[in-house]
């Protein structure tokens, strides 16, 4: 059940000049939390930005012995810009757990899966990653970024799934294969590689090509998608993407975790 | 605190306190139930009901701007009928005071969805929306011209069993010439203000923000302009009960609409930022009463004072 809560800054880690980790106490949002659901942040007073912000739980940890809910932030824009300049101990207005998380419940010990990540679609597969090592789930991961100082928490996937399951690509070659993730991932099935379902989450071009993938290869998945939301929580109607049965789906609420099949990819 | 006397009389329409939240923007109010105890309101409207259930338009339909937001949602909704058979009972089951707010293409349309409502006790009230902005058809061509709007109010009110609310559109010269059409063919209460069309331009493509080109603009930017609707309305017509809608986001913003003449409120885009607020607004306005020994929320309706506006004079 989604709660509206004031939960106060514990820590920001800076990774660069564009990407921070914000650590909130977990409240009562903390607990429910799985992996793939997301809270509506508020940046600043209200007036600038004016709308909350979407940021994937990125993991449920504890900061000095205090339980904490962790976001990873890309600056994009005025509302992420604000957010990376919190003090500690600032309270942030943050509605959560929201949306429909990643399908995990039908796995069990033998399944193997995939993550894929594309930039800062890093964030919802950190909790997920706890959740499938937890499960004893085998899964490796394929993360892509720009470079390697923009490829992000290396060393928690590494921890929870194990150093040979994580492979990186970077668009300048700065960290494992020069090129695209998808590419990537396209390897590993050549290499004979099965996997029981694919999670993803990043930008659209790479959703696009992993959903063709996918398809040719008959293996199922599940995307984290992204939109434009004022609400997050399916009354507004403005985060909507087109789907498959001509329809247009919420991506707050019968999303954001969607089978790329549920989706009509020409009209997105 | 507890001694304020927070109910309002909208001809008929009584409600325990001036809150309502407008539609479009508290869903199907069952969405909500999470965040606010929905019998403490003194109304919800439910998002734009047609006869037949409307997919919308295709996105991006949201942009945020300086305070405040466009959307041109295009009012995707589940239908009269599955809002009646599916939401309506567990709405009152939760102590909901429900507004049903209905659009149409045509007048039929409006005067099927009207005739659907029937004598339904559970809906207190039928909102007309002759004021969206967001589809080719229908909607606004009602709200600009009085003319057009008298008709379709005349052949709604013949049919409509219920109190009947018209939804008027801020995007008019003279807004007290489409009330003053509205309330003379029936129209029991006006609410006032939809949203102001807008355009926002994102500056590296040259293309419109919003997939439909132009979106409705609402929030506290539009506050000022709707309270100044509801002063003219209110002047123009004494005895007409009055919504204000626009910008609300605070209690101070309540009392604002009701010194300027409106009876009631319905809070809107806030409700996005924060689900819980219409709750709270209802507090805070019985606060701001006791604090300034207002024992009835009511006797604070039209308590404008305006000077006389000088004429201008030459050096
Ligand atoms: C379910 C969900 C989960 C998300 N999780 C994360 C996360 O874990 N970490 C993270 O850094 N970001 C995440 N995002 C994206 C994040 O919400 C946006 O980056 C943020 O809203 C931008 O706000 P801003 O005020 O900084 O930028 P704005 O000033 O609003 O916009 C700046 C630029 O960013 C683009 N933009 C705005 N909103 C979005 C959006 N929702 N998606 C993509 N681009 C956008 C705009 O088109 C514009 O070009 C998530 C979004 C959703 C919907
Ligand atoms: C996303 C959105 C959807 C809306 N949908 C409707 C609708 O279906 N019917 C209607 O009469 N008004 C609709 N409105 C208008 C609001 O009810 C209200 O009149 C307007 O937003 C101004 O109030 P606010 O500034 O408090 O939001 C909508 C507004 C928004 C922001
Ligand atoms: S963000 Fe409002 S419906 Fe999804």
């Amino acid at each position: 059940m989604a709660v509206n809560e004031t939960l106060r800054v514990l820590r920001t880690l800076r990774y660069d000049a564009r990407h921070f980790s914000l650590f909130l106490q977990a409240g009562t949002i903390g607990p429910q939390a799985q992996p793939g659901q997301f809270a509506m942040l508020q940046a600043g007073d209200g007036w600038r930005p004016y709308l909350r912000r979407a940021f994937s739980i990125a993991d449920v940890t504890t900061w000095r012995g205090v339980p904490a809910i962790e976001f990873v932030v890309k600056v994009v824009g005025v509302g992420t810009e604000t957010l990376g300049r919190v003090a500690e101990g600032t309270p942030v207005p943050v509605l959560g757990p929201l949306g429909v998380p990643f399908p995990i419940g039908d796995l069990g010990p033998g399944d193997r899966v995939a993550l894929v990540a594309g930039g800062i679609g890093l964030a919802p597969l950190v909790l997920l990653a706890r959740h499938l090592s937890e499960k004893g789930i085998q899964a490796d991961l394929f993360y892509g970024g720009r470079n390697e100082s923009e490829i992000l928490k290396r060393a928690d996937f590494e921890r929870l799934l194990g150093p040979h399951h994580c492979r990186y690509a970077s668009d300048d070659g700065s960290l494992g294969r020069h090129g695209l993730v998808t590419e990537l991932f396209e390897g590993a099935l050549a290499g004979g590689t099965r996997f029981r379902r694919v999670y993803a989450c990043g930008p659209v071009p790479m959703f696009r090509a992993l959903a063709g993938i996918l398809e040719e290869a008959k293996i199922d998945g599940s995307f984290a998608f992204e939109s434009a939301m004022a609400c997050g929580f399916g009354v507004c109607l403005g985060c909507v993407a087109p789907t498959a049965d001509g329809r247009f789906a919420t991506i707050c609420r019968e999303g954001p975790c969607l089978p790329p099949s549920a989706i009509d990819w020409s009209r997105l | 605190m507890s001694t304020v006397d927070l109910a309002v009389q909208l001809g008929t329409l009584r409600l325990k306190n001036p809150i309502a939240t407008a539609s479009g923007t508290f869903g199907y109010g069952l969405e909500f139930a999470e965040f606010v105890d929905l019998s403490v309101l003194g109304a919800i409207s439910i998002k734009g009901l047609s006869l037949r259930p409307c997919h919308g338009n295709p996105p991006p339909r949201i942009c945020e701007t300086d305070a405040g937001m466009l959307n041109a949602i295009g009012l995707q909704n589940v239908g009269v009928e599955a809002f009646l058979s599916e939401k309506l009972p567990e709405l009152d089951r939760l102590g909901a005071t429900v507004i049903a707010n209905v659009w149409g293409d045509t007048e039929e349309d409006y005067c099927a969805v009207v005739e659907r409502i029937g004598a339904e006790r559970r809906i207190a009230a039928i909102e007309l929306n002759v004021s969206c902005p967001n589809v080719v058809k229908g909607g606004m061509v009602f709200g600009n011209d009085p003319v057009a709007l008298g008709a379709l109010v005349r052949k709604v009110r013949e049919i409509a069993k219920r109190p009947l609310i018209v939804k008027l559109s801020p995007n008019v010269g003279d807004i007290v010439s489409t009330a003053r059409a509205a309330v003379d063919n029936g129209a029991d209460i006006l609410s006032l203000i939809n949203t102001l069309v807008g355009l926002a331009i994102d500056l590296e493509r040259r293309e419109p923000k919003i997939g439909f080109t132009t979106g409705g603009l609402s929030g506290p930017a539009i506050r000022h302009v709707a309270v100044r609707m509801v002063w003219e309305v209110r002047r123009a017509l004494p005895k007409v009960p009055i919504f204000g809608i626009g910008g609300i986001e605070k209690a101070e913003d309540v009392i604002e609409f009701l010194v300027a003449g409106a009876n009631a409120v319905q809070v809107g885009t806030a409700n996005f930022r924060n689900p819980s607020v219409s709750a709270e607004l209802v507090k805070g306005v019985a606060e701001w009463c006791a604090a300034h020994g207002e024992s009835r929320v009511s006797n604070i309706v039209g308590t404008l004072k305006t000077r006389p506006r000088p004429e201008h004079t030459y050096a």
